[in-house]
């Protein structure tokens, strides 16, 4: 084997450093943003007489003292917010999926203004309607109800969950479209058997998402609920006292809270980042 | 203008595999047009992107005009490239294609706009495209910017990777003379990859016959069709292929088709002296001549292939099951299941080493 | 790609349509339907409601009724300079916080798209932040890290010669927005690495044969081919910044004063605190009629976003 020549190292060195340089910076840049968490992390493992100090502590001895805090307080507003979460996520998709099938690949005459009516939905601010939508709530006895939760939820993710899917539709070859109607395919089979198997990953994806924005959904709680369907965000600010030291137990309550949300996206990290890029853009 | 050299020029990409280009050792003259080929995987598509900077090289060097610029950046080596998919910038009109390269050079607006015209009026392509963005062109016109963006640069080497393989076989083979006279018309070294052969043998003024990385054989396309080095460029070169046979020694010859064919002398020796007692005989279908029962040569025709002036015969040869394809006349009808016998001059049978395939002369 | 639906209009003189075609049209409509109705009456239903409130004065504190009101509550939003800051605000807030987030979201995308030691691991902690609850992120932000006597902030920016800044207080605004940047720039990031990652490398290498530098390459040939990209994150990033509320009720409360008021807040302040159902209902309408106007204007900009690419059939 011949060595390297020597024409070929200075390039080879002026790469190698700008490598190094490259990396350093990508580094620096993912830990400056990263710091606000993993503070708070470590926060959450302090005494609360350890968490208001100047200058803040670094080395402490650590207590698992504030997350059992945590774990005794949260259980009703844990299991509020994975039904509310899950059970809006699948009605969502239940009705998603039929929906950016007739907008995709059989679609609907109209299907433009149909996508335009999804989307326009959200650009109008659910907020300017929390008034009367208590006032309805109130009349319908779903205030302070997990189903008022799941209803809502689902609306609040529906449309960006047919523009997902949709555009994951759009992908499917139409060769397979062609061959599957040849071979005598109706259209529920060729949901079932062509198209679902193809776009799965893309339904993780929108369901990552949906799950993303419920679970961390705070206004419609906030406005809507009291106890019988208080969720996790809820729960987080209950543990803002009026007074006295909370900054421990505080992180501590953020980090529980945050945590089932950052596992499942760091998990599933390219399943997001596909679902973000949404394929919407040829 | 200038000459191209490969020094020993090598790319490895995983330490324990085969290198993708080994020690490639090639002289380009100075406006030649030189042509590499191969099967895929033979390494002659890295051998161009390391001319143009876009693979480094593990060792040896590559020598533009005399000057070494194996360790240059790819715009400082005054090179232009087609790609095989074109490679246009897509939200660029043409015109804005073409005159990118001379943008970069910061070439003043209306030197740029000449040079653009004079281009596209070499390549016949039509005022009114120049304002079009890539993707409202059909396949044909896309290629010609391609070449358009490569000539506008008048660079010292061009190097065009397989530009015409995305193109239909009549748009093909109308602009394989295109580039060709091209070339011609403007004298600039050109290396050129293709798979294909028949665009090998038809463009080049060289052909270098790569095979696994290694350089086979580089020649004229007469020269590597009338003396192939070895087996694989024998093989290679012709359409279609040559007849290839291992056969054992016999008296005289080689025991071929229930009868012996004569061979040289000077080749049997040689092939005993090496310890061999089989080789491998290649005989081109050209060279097998119908022989109205005399030939030495036996078969059963199973296929016959009319080309309207040729016809390809597949033949079963005589005891072995051994079959040949022969190149015939398109006049001299045939059918299946004839027999027929074939005469082949001593001079057009090739003569290879069983295991390494170089060939044996004698 | 052939769209099988009928396409012919309607005939205007009175032939019985075919069984067929009919029955086609329909169950092609199916399948939207339950989505569609499900939609129309979760969304439009409140929202007639809140157009019908928004003409009744309706207090809840107090047992009076509803009681139709004309326009007043529209006059009393628009001479009202509190729904005016609060809109101010909110383009501000808005507005700033989507361009950093996406410069900073071109630059970290550019600095992914290159391979590097522990490259993914940094894709991660980059990500993280747009998965942090944002309740939590408001908390965790206004206490432990930018508290004047114990934040960490202030103990980094110790050394530049800053000294215990009560951020909240002296720089609300901008606190609030460097929250809301902070968690939206992964999103930004994460569309715009898939606009780089999806183009084609044998024209990133013509142009480096045709002379082109890597800036000269980035400006000419990658940021036309990312601009479908930015202006789906411009405009997604919009529709949900617009609409914040937890930092602000949770950093600032929307202080000090009305400083970081925005729209959201000011109609949760209008329900919880002034009980005024009618008031809020008027800034709603309002809040909804601008949202139109914006958005129209936005999506004729942008409508290249909206790629409707011949749907497959």
């Amino acid at each position: 084997m011949t060595a390297v020549s020597a024409p070929a190292q200075p390039r080879r060195l002026r790469e190698m450093s700008g490598q190094v340089g490259w990396a350093v910076l990508a580094w620096v840049v993912g830990i400056a943003f990263f710091l606000p968490v993993l503070w708070m992390v470590i926060t959450a493992f302090k005494p609360e007489s350890a968490a208001e100090t100047w200058p803040p502590q670094f080395v402490f001895t650590p207590t698992l003292s504030q997350f059992r805090l945590v774990f005794s307080g949260m259980g009703p507003f844990l299991t509020h917010s994975v039904v509310a979460t899950i059970g809006s996520t699948i009605l969502v998709l239940l009705l998603a999926v039929p929906g950016a099938y007739a907008l995709s690949v059989h679609p609907v005459r109209r299907w433009r203004d149909g996508l335009f009516f999804f989307i326009s939905t959200k650009m109008l601010p659910i907020v300017a309607a929390i008034g009367p939508l208590y006032v309805i709530a109130l009349h319908a006895h779903l205030l302070d109800s997990l189903w008022l939760l799941i209803i809502l939820y689902t609306a609040m993710n529906l449309p960006l969950a047919i523009w997902m899917i949709r555009s994951f539709m759009l992908e499917v070859p139409s060769e397979l479209l062609e061959a599957a109607q040849l071979d005598g395919a109706g259209r529920m089979r060729e949901i079932t058997s062509v198209i679902m198997p193809i776009i799965s990953p893309g339904l993780v994806s929108t369901a990552l998402i949906c799950v993303i924005f419920a679970w961390n959904e705070l206004f419609l709680a906030i406005n809507l609920t009291v106890t019988n369907a208080a969720t996790m965000p809820m729960f987080l600010i209950s543990s803002v006292p009026q007074e006295g030291l909370y900054i421990a137990h505080l992180s501590a309550a953020a980090t529980v809270a945050s945590i089932p949300v950052i596992i499942v996206g760091w998990i599933a990290q390219r399943s997001l980042v596909r679902g973000l890029a949404m394929g919407a853009i040829k | 203008m200038a000459s191209v050299k490969y020094v020993s020029a090598s790319r490895i990409y995983a330490k324990e595999a085969p290198p993708a280009v080994d020690a490639l050792d090639l002289d380009i003259r100075d406006g030649e047009f030189m042509v590499l080929v191969g099967p895929s995987g033979s390494g002659k598509t890295t051998a161009l992107r390391m001319l143009a900077g876009l693979e480094p090289l593990d060792g040896g060097r590559i020598e533009i005009g005399d000057r070494d610029v194996s360790g240059t950046h790819p715009k400082d080596r005054d090179i232009a490239m087609v790609f095989q998919n074109y490679a246009l910038y897509p939200q660029k009109t043409v015109a804005e294609n073409m005159g990118f390269a001379l943008k970069m050079q910061g070439v003043h607006k209306d030197e740029r706009n000449r040079r653009v015209r004079e281009a596209a009026r070499l390549l016949d392509l039509d005022d009114q495209l120049l304002d079009r963005k890539p993707r409202a062109l059909s396949g044909g016109q896309r290629q010609r910017v391609a070449m358009g963006r490569a000539i506008v640069r008048e660079p010292k080497v061009f190097l065009m990777d397989e530009p015409l393989s995305n193109l239909d076989a009549k748009l093909r083979v109308q602009t394989r003379s295109q580039i060709a006279e091209l070339q011609r018309r403007l004298g600039i070294t050109t290396v050129y990859v293709t798979h294909d052969q028949v665009e090998a043998m038809t463009m080049g003024n060289r052909v270098a016959v790569l095979n696994q990385g290694q350089l086979q054989q580089c020649a004229t396309p007469r020269e590597l069709y009338d003396n192939p080095v070895n087996q694989f460029v024998a093989g290679f070169i012709g359409s279609p292929a040559m007849n290839l046979r291992t056969v054992p020694l016999a008296d005289g010859g080689v025991r071929l088709a229930g009868g012996v064919l004569p061979l040289p002398t000077a080749v049997l020796t040689g092939a005993r002296q090496a310890g061999l007692s089989e080789i491998v005989v290649g005989i081109r279908p050209e060279h097998l001549h119908l022989a109205n029962g005399s030939g030495e040569l036996a078969g059963e025709v199973i296929l016959v292939e009319d080309l309207g002036a040729d016809a390809l015969l597949h033949v079963r040869l005589a005891e072995g099951g051994d079959q040949v394809v022969a190149r015939t006349e398109g006049r001299k009808p045939l059918a299946p299941e004839q027999h027929v016998t074939f005469h082949v001059a001593p001079d057009d049978v090739f003569v290879f080493h069983p295991e390494t395939g170089a060939r044996l002369a004698g | 790609m052939t769209v099988i639906e009928d396409l012919a209009p309607p005939p205007k003189v009175e032939i019985r349509p075919s069984g067929v075609s009919r029955r086609d049209r329909w169950l092609t409509r199916l399948p939207l339907l339950p989505a569609l109705i499900y939609v129309v009456v979760v969304t439009q239903i409140p929202f007639l409601v809140t157009l019908w409130y928004s003409f009744q004065s309706y207090f809840w504190n107090t047992p009076e009724p509803a009681r139709f009101n004309g326009l007043d509550n529209y006059k009393a939003v628009f001479t009202n300079p509190a729904f005016r800051g609060a809109l101010v605000r909110s383009v501000v807030m808005t507005a700033t916080a989507v361009i950093v987030a996406m410069i900073l979201g071109v630059a970290f995308a550019v600095l992914l798209d290159r391979k590097f030691v522990g490259r993914s691991v940094v894709r991660t902690l980059i990500i993280t932040p747009f998965l942090v609850m944002p309740a939590a992120a408001a908390l965790v932000w206004a206490g432990p890290m930018l508290d004047p006597n114990f934040g960490l902030i202030n103990y980094l920016l110790e050394p530049f010669g800053v000294h215990h800044v009560a951020w909240l207080s002296v720089h609300a605004l901008g606190s609030v927005i460097l929250v809301m940047i902070w968690q939206w720039t992964p999103f930004m990031t994460l569309i715009v690495l898939a606009g780089l990652q999806s183009q084609p490398p044998d024209t990133l290498e013509a142009a480096k044969v045709d002379g082109a530098g890597a800036l000269a390459t980035f400006r000419e040939l990658t940021m036309p081919h990312l601009r479908p990209y930015i202006e789906l994150g411009i405009l997604l990033g919009s529709i949900y910044l617009v609409n914040v509320f937890d930092a602000v009720r949770l950093m600032t409360n929307g202080g000090p004063g009305t400083s970081t008021t925005n729209i959201p807040f000011y109609l949760y302040q209008q329900v919880n605190n002034a009980f005024d159902i009618g008031g809020a209902a008027a800034a709603g309408v309002v809040t909804v009629i601008l949202t139109i106007i914006v958005a129209t204007f936005a999506l004729r900009m942008f409508a290249r976003v909206f790629q409707f690419e011949e749907a497959q059939g």
